[in-house]
């Protein structure tokens, strides 16, 4: 892989004394700091002072408070409804995964002790032993089985049922081992037990509001759509940690009120702030942000097999029509990468860099929509307030238009009900997707024939063949090679254009340590709460 | 008590004041400026002009960019459109119907009454954004359907108010005599109550302007009326807000617009000519 | 008189049950109009049609949605407020502290904020065209006339970023002494005063003065009654009935309104929570929410009637 910025030397550290003392502001230092050629791992950088966490020593105490932007009275314990920023971080203080998601995009084991199976469809868990859970039951298979099997159960209403209709046998072999059974072979299981979701409860739960698991944290008070504080768990098997005594979880959904919480001292740690308040915190003393590029992106979606979608005239001449540059500078402020039309981010370990994005091209574009014979008509496009910076990307677009001769109809949309009435039905919207651990889970929800979530209703039946031939093969080089041309694939004959996958930036109290970034998401893919500590 | 305004001057017959021409003055300039917009502003409202966001004041922007680099001047001037169109429109309709159902209902008295309040009460009670929710998902968002949600949200409280000063009024010797003269109820309300009435009836129409300007931007958001790059001033404070920490001119001056414009209404209605012979001068 | 009275309050009393009612069922039908339903929204993105059809058999939302409204106004009757469908947890234990907090907030704004208008629309009135009148009425105005949400920002950046006197958030729960309560309310209180004080404080001076203007009036003057006196005695008990509703529009908007402070500065109140409810489409909360906000309207609304129609002698 790249190489990564793990520790400062001390000529690090003196190249950027140096730098601040000469007056850099934080943009200059982290142009500076590019060009010097710290190439970054994938979807990471730290932008703080010099004297780096990375090497110092854990510290015991102290109360956290974090804020996360949305909350409402459906915020939940239940890992299989959890939804929101909010409801996986406080499922990841409370619960634990099988496995996770180092800040590398590299599965490790959590709960699980080691996965195997000789043909990918029928696998074997082995437990970790020694695990207990708040009220003091020991970790067995059952819990594991009654955990996973609950996502198929539409009464639960799982967010992953779709996902998890691919495991159909569970057994438990005996005390620490599962069986698990798929319908079809998936490398990517140990990948996939990852997800937020599958966290392991006890069995036979049926209230979720005690949050009774095997994490870092007890639940002391939880108020949907208000607050929830976790203390200390002293019997957690991972030793050492957490660190925090107690940490508290709220949701400031204005991004000027979270910010300056975190200014006035009210919390130590801001998730996802405007890139716009970048160089409000820059500016400030004992404050610092923290930048991840996870995977999400808000891609512009035309259906093909709808009109305007269906002339390959138009769909191109949109693709040439998008500045991406320019999204990325003036609607995220710098703050993503630039995206080549298909939903494998560089922070995945299968991401195809070789893949360019077409270039913002006017003319073409022009050229293009004079041959559909649309321009000049007005087309509406569909954004909201729902899939993040779309009306900033719209507005970009139209603009764009306006100057070549087409007109872009942006209808501004309530959030409210967005993901039932707008996506995936209107012929041109925005939507915004979630980063997902796998190419596999990528393709299968969004692009397969058969997708439920297939944004432009793109149909290839060599695409679904190279999806299940990937899925069931255990060799990491040929997986590698067929989704490097399924996502060359979906970049020239979808009808998603992604311009660019969004980064998220934290802010934070310097006094808070520990903190990297993962790609499932900010807050260390929001399972910050057992590896954070507040210096003295 | 001492008046340190300037004493009341005459003109045709009409006295005057300077602060109520002087808002009668800010009110046609920004009246204008909606007419003759889309002539007069330097850039197109959707152009990305500046690298940079919250830019300063400075040559060839002379009001900053916005948060996303766009003039802020173009965006103003033509935001002052749909501030002062859309606004007027919908405080007219509001108050008009608001205050003609209230003088009617204190007169008519009995179940017209009784109805009439209960509804508009339970108007009232119900909130704007589920409201306006409701519109959008029933009849689409046009600019219409937002002056008439606008208009709609607002009838109670003029309904309520207009009904309470009429209610007094009503009460008076002069209105018994009125009515036992005979005179029917469109008499009643035209000639008797409403010139009785009319100058808090106006100082509410005032507030009420107000009121609709900065729920016309909430709305907006919702989807219901303005659709990007449009935007009407509480838009742009809105959009805009996150430059509040810097002093950025792009939330500060189109705030000083709203202030400005609803100022000026206010105090012109404060100071509205007023005849001479008029008693209490 | 006093059965008088009590007639009165009694008729009040049956009237506003009955727009009670006319709300829920407008509220209800205003709610059956929006797309979506609990079960899809809760689903988001995750919504296939097999998921929505199987949650919707689980939380029971398989019944024609005006049967499930007819079933909660029964439960009403019995006390029983319903079960939220977003999270299962009984709406009154929901609503329970939070009502609480968006009461207190409430009653200390209006402590802060009536008399405070009441004394200011007063002495614009009776001091009309000078310096002070004119002042009173440009600041007024002009505060009104920014949004709530650049008021709030502006306080918070001043006073707890810039100076750091006062807490960005209003976590009440963490208030232990009398100081603590103060700094936690401040930026509240003020912001929602600046909302509401300026409607109370033109529609006094607009009452008074009309009143001030009476023949009736004119002619205490020249009988030599001091100023203030008839004011007082005079001019004000007939401007009551406008002043008194003034107020109690103003005051109605804190139960419902106050969303945008809610959200600033985090305080759990209700507002918020209505609107979560509309935005999960979670029809027992919707609608014990609007309960609350109608019965506190009309409250208000029924005591300004009362009183405005016992300072009138020919009303009574």
């Amino acid at each position: 892989m790249t190489d990564k910025i793990t520790n400062w030397t001390s000529a690090d550290d003196a190249m950027v004394e140096n730098a601040i003392r000469r007056g850099a502001s934080r943009r200059e230092l982290l142009k500076m700091l590019l060009a010097g050629g710290a190439a970054v791992a994938a979807g990471s950088i730290v932008l703080g002072r010099a004297t780096n966490a990375v090497a110092a020593e854990p510290v015991s105490g102290g109360t956290f408070k974090a804020a996360g932007w949305s909350s409402s009275t459906a915020d939940t314990l239940d890992p299989a409804k959890a939804s929101l920023s909010t409801d996986y971080v406080r499922c990841c203080s409370l619960y634990n995964r099988l496995t996770f998601l180092d800040k590398d995009g590299v599965t490790q084991m959590e709960l699980a002790e080691s996965f195997d199976s000789k043909d990918a469809k029928t696998w074997t868990v082995k437990l970790r032993k020694g695990v207990t859970f708040h009220d003091g039951k020991a970790l067995t298979a059952d819990d594991v089985v009654f955990s996973l099997k609950r996502h198929l159960d539409p009464a639960v209403g799982s967010k992953v049922a779709k996902i998890a209709a691919q495991m159909t046998g569970f057994k438990a072999v005996d005390k620490s081992t599962v069986e698990i059974t798929l319908a079809d072979p998936n490398a990517d299981l140990p990948t996939i037990l990852a997800l937020h979701h599958f966290m392991i409860v006890q069995d036979g739960t049926t209230d979720f509001s005690k949050g009774n698991g095997t994490g870092a944290f007890v639940l002391q008070t939880f108020e949907p759509g208000v607050r929830s504080v976790v203390t200390k768990n002293k019997n957690y098997w991972k030793s050492g940690k957490p660190y925090l005594d107690s940490f508290e979880f709220i949701a400031i959904s204005d991004d000027s009120a979270r910010v300056n919480a975190l200014l006035s001292g009210d919390i130590n740690f801001a998730a996802s702030i405007n890139p716009r308040a970048m160089k409000l915190i820059g500016g400030q003393q004992g404050f610092e942000l923290s930048k991840t590029t996870s995977g999400n992106y808000t891609d512009l979606n035309i259906r093909l097999d709808m009109d305007p979608g269906n002339k390959a005239d138009f769909v191109a001449g949109m693709k040439y029509l998008v500045n991406r540059e320019q999204i990325v500078k003036s609607a995220l402020r710098g703050l993503g990468e630039i995206g080549n039309d298909q939903p494998v981010s560089p922070a995945n370990i299968f991401h195809n860099p070789d893949i360019k994005p077409k270039a913002f091209d006017p003319d073409k574009a022009k050229f293009h929509f004079q041959k559909s014979g649309l321009l000049g008509q007005s087309i509406p496009v569909i954004a909201s307030d729902a899939a993040t910076s779309s009306i900033d990307m719209a507005v970009i677009i139209q603009a764009a238009g306006a100057d070549i001769g087409m007109k872009l109809d942006v209808q501004r949309v309530p959030s409210d009900g967005y993901w039932d009435n707008y996506w995936l039905k209107a012929p041109i919207h925005f939507g915004n997707i979630n980063p997902r651990p796998t190419p596999d889970i990528l393709f299968s929800l969004l692009y397969a024939s058969n997708a439920p979530w297939n944004e432009s209703q793109y149909k290839s039946e060599k695409f679904d063949k190279l999806l299940v031939e990937a899925r069931g093969s255990l060799d990491q080089a040929k997986r590698k090679e067929i989704y490097n041309q399924m996502q060359g694939m979906v970049s020239e004959e979808a009808g998603t254009i992604i311009p660019a996958y969004i980064s998220n930036v934290d802010a934070l109290s310097s006094k808070v340590k520990g903190l990297e970034a993962n790609p499932l998401g900010g807050m260390m893919g929001y399972a910050m709460a057992e590896y954070l500590w507040l210096e003295a | 008590m001492a008046r340190v305004a300037a004493s009341p001057r005459s003109f045709l017959g009409h006295s005057y004041n300077l602060v109520g021409v002087v808002a009668a003055l800010v009110i046609l300039a920004w009246t204008l400026i909606a007419i003759f917009a889309p002539a007069i502003i330097p850039h197109s409202i959707g152009d990305i002009v500046d690298d940079d966001y919250f830019g300063p004041m400075r040559q060839g922007l002379w009001l900053g960019s916005d948060y996303l680099g766009r003039d802020m001047l173009s965006r103003v001037l033509m935001g002052a459109r749909y501030t002062v169109g859309i606004s007027l429109a919908a405080v007219a309709i509001a108050c008009f119907s608001g205050v003609v159902l209230g003088m009617v209902a204190a007169v008519t008295g009995g179940w017209l009454d009784t109805c009439l309040s209960r509804f508009l009460d339970a108007m009232n009670s119900i909130p704007s954004k589920l409201f306006g929710l409701v519109v959008v998902a029933a009849v689409g968002s046009s600019i219409p359907a937002l002056i008439l949600t606008l208009a709609v949200i607002y009838i109670p409280g003029a309904y309520r108010f207009a009904r309470a000063l009429a209610v007094n009024i009503n009460t008076m010797d002069f209105m018994t005599v009125a009515r036992v003269r005979g005179e029917s109820t469109a008499y009643l309300i035209g000639s008797e109550i409403l010139p009785n009435i009319i100058r808090p009836v106006l100082a509410d129409f005032g507030l009420r302007f107000v009121f609709i300007v900065l729920l016309l931007s909430g709305l907006s958001f919702l989807g219901l009326g303005l659709q990007p790059p449009l935007a009407d001033w509480g838009a742009l404070v809105r959009e805009n807000i996150g430059g509040l920490p810097f002093a950025a001119p792009a939330v500060i001056i189109p705030s000083l617009a709203i202030a400005s414009l609803t100022i000026s209404v206010n105090l012109l209605i404060d100071n509205l000519p007023q005849k001479i012979r008029d008693r209490d001068t | 008189m006093t059965s008088g009275v009590l007639n009165l309050v009694l008729k009040r009393l049956a009237i506003a049950v009955v727009t009670l009612l006319i709300v829920l069922f407008a509220v209800f039908f205003a709610t059956s109009m929006l797309p979506g339903d609990t079960a899809s929204i809760l689903l988001g993105q995750a919504a296939t049609p097999e998921a929505v059809a199987g949650l919707r058999e689980a939380m029971h939302l398989n019944d024609p949605a005006i049967l499930r409204f007819l079933r909660w106004l029964l439960g009403l009757l019995h006390g029983d407020l319903g079960t939220s469908y977003a999270n299962e947890m009984p709406v009154a234990a929901l609503i329970g502290g939070r009502f609480v907090n968006t009461m207190e907030l409430a009653g200390i704004t209006t402590l802060l904020s009536v008399p405070l208008a009441l004394t200011l629309g007063i002495t614009a009135a009776m001091l009309r065209g000078s310096l002070y009148d004119r002042t009173v009425t440009i600041l007024s105005i002009g505060v009104i006339s920014v949004p709530e949400f650049m008021v709030a920002t502006l306080a918070v950046l001043l006073f707890a970023v810039y100076l750091k006197w006062l807490p960005a958030l209003s976590s009440v729960n963490e208030a232990h002494t009398l100081t603590d309560l103060v700094r936690i309310y401040a930026m509240p209180v003020i912001t929602l005063t600046f909302v509401i004080s300026a409607q109370m404080i033109r529609m006094t001076r607009a009452a008074v003065i009309e009143t001030l203007s009476t023949p009736y009036v004119e002619m205490a003057l020249l009988k030599g009654a001091s100023r203030g006196r008839m004011v007082l005695k005079h001019a004000l008990p007939n401007a009551l009935g406008p002043i008194v509703n003034a107020v109690a529009l103003s005051l109605s908007y804190l139960v419902g309104g106050v969303i945008i402070v809610e959200t600033i500065f985090n305080y759990p109140g209700i507002a918020k929570l209505m609107v979560d409810a509309v935005a999960t489409r979670d029809l027992p909360l919707i609608q014990s929410c609007a309960m609350i906000f109608c019965l506190g309207y009309l409250l208000l609304i029924t005591v300004a009637d009362i009183i405005a129609i016992m300072s009138n002698p020919r009303l009574r």
